[in-house]
């Protein structure tokens, strides 16, 4: 009677190939998911006045080369002030073609354009307001922050 | 004089320590990408032709904070934040008081840091400004300076050929 003694353990090696198949699918998945997240939506960036913070207690004062005022007409639409007179046409395009006009006529495009919208002025058309600023060249847009603490409460 | 051949060997990849390295980047871009949703948390947001996407060295140190509409109040808002509670990433909302004093302990985090700290604002389009700037001032106050606001890449409008205009 022949015995036949059992294969050795340590030759005995898993094939490690589909696991290897399954981890590549699985790393794929995980680095089109991060990448594509990424690269959703986009930025305005905006540098706050230096002078602004804590310790200074007075109010900071900038010299705009645009003011831009936005202020609430009913619950979905704002009306459009700048340098304090209501903008023709009343619409952000027609901003950025004023804007346009003044950067021609030899505005410096690095001094500020300052934002003042009314603290229910929905989010959209103050980022309107800074996206025509931002196309007509006006790079340095600043927003005019009430020191007043609290939350809009009005519409 | 005897001639041997050669016994015949199987040969057989150790893919061992390919398993470990794929393991390792499984785990990195698992933990990344879990990161990534939490910033990234679905906002409405406004739409802007000027927007562009962020270079990746642009993004660096940086605060995230979401500006949501209240789903109770249709005038208030939510403003929410990761954080981590010692095991996990979680949501944190604040109320509109805390918001300045999370915004300084973040940045005394990062005092030391050259680059300073960047405040991303992911605001709903639809919550009204004043929420906003409830966050502006508490970047004021924290002094960060380098503020990003989120928004849509609006698509291209299509231009008509020159031979196509009247």
């Amino acid at each position: 009677m022949n015995y036949e003694f059992p294969e050795a353990v340590s030759e005995r090696i898993p094939n490690l190939a589909p696991m290897v198949d399954v981890i590549m699918v699985i790393l794929i998945f995980f680095i089109l998911g991060a990448s594509l997240q990424l690269t959703r939506e986009g930025v305005l960036q905006t540098q706050l006045d230096p002078r602004s913070g804590p310790s200074e207690g007075t109010p900071v004062n900038i010299v705009p080369a645009v003011k831009i005022a936005l202020e609430q007409a009913g619950p979905d639409d704002c009306n459009i002030y700048v340098m304090g007179e209501p903008l023709a046409g009343n619409s952000f395009d027609s901003l950025a073609l004023y804007l346009d006009q003044r950067r021609q006529a030899g505005a410096d495009t690095q001094n500020p354009v300052v934002i003042a919208a009314q603290a229910g002025v929905r989010w959209k058309h103050v980022i309107a307001a800074m996206d025509a600023s931002v196309r007509a060249g006006f790079t340095n847009v600043q927003f005019a922050v009430s020191l007043a603490g609290g939350t809009p409460r009005t519409p | 004089m005897a001639f041997h051949p050669p016994k015949p060997v199987s040969m057989t990849l150790n893919l061992a320590p390919m398993v470990d390295v794929m393991m390792c980047l499984i785990i990195f871009f698992l933990l990344a990408s879990r990161i990534v949703d939490a910033e990234h948390r679905p906002v409405n947001l406004p739409v802007a032709r000027s927007a562009r996407e962020p270079e990746p060295e642009e993004m660096g140190r940086r605060v995230t904070i979401n500006v949501l509409p209240a789903a109770d109040d249709p005038l208030g808002a939510d403003y929410v934040v990761q954080a981590w509670n010692g095991r996990a990433l979680v949501e944190r909302r604040l109320p509109a008081e805390d918001v300045a004093a999370y915004l300084q302990a973040r940045a005394r985090a990062v005092a030391d840091d050259a680059g300073g700290l960047r405040c991303i604002i992911r605001a709903d389009r639809e919550v009204a400004y004043g929420h906003v700037e409830v966050v502006l001032r508490g970047c004021g106050l924290a002094r960060i300076s380098h503020v990003v606001f989120a928004a849509q890449v609006a698509k291209p409008v299509a231009q008509p050929h020159a031979e196509e205009r009247p």
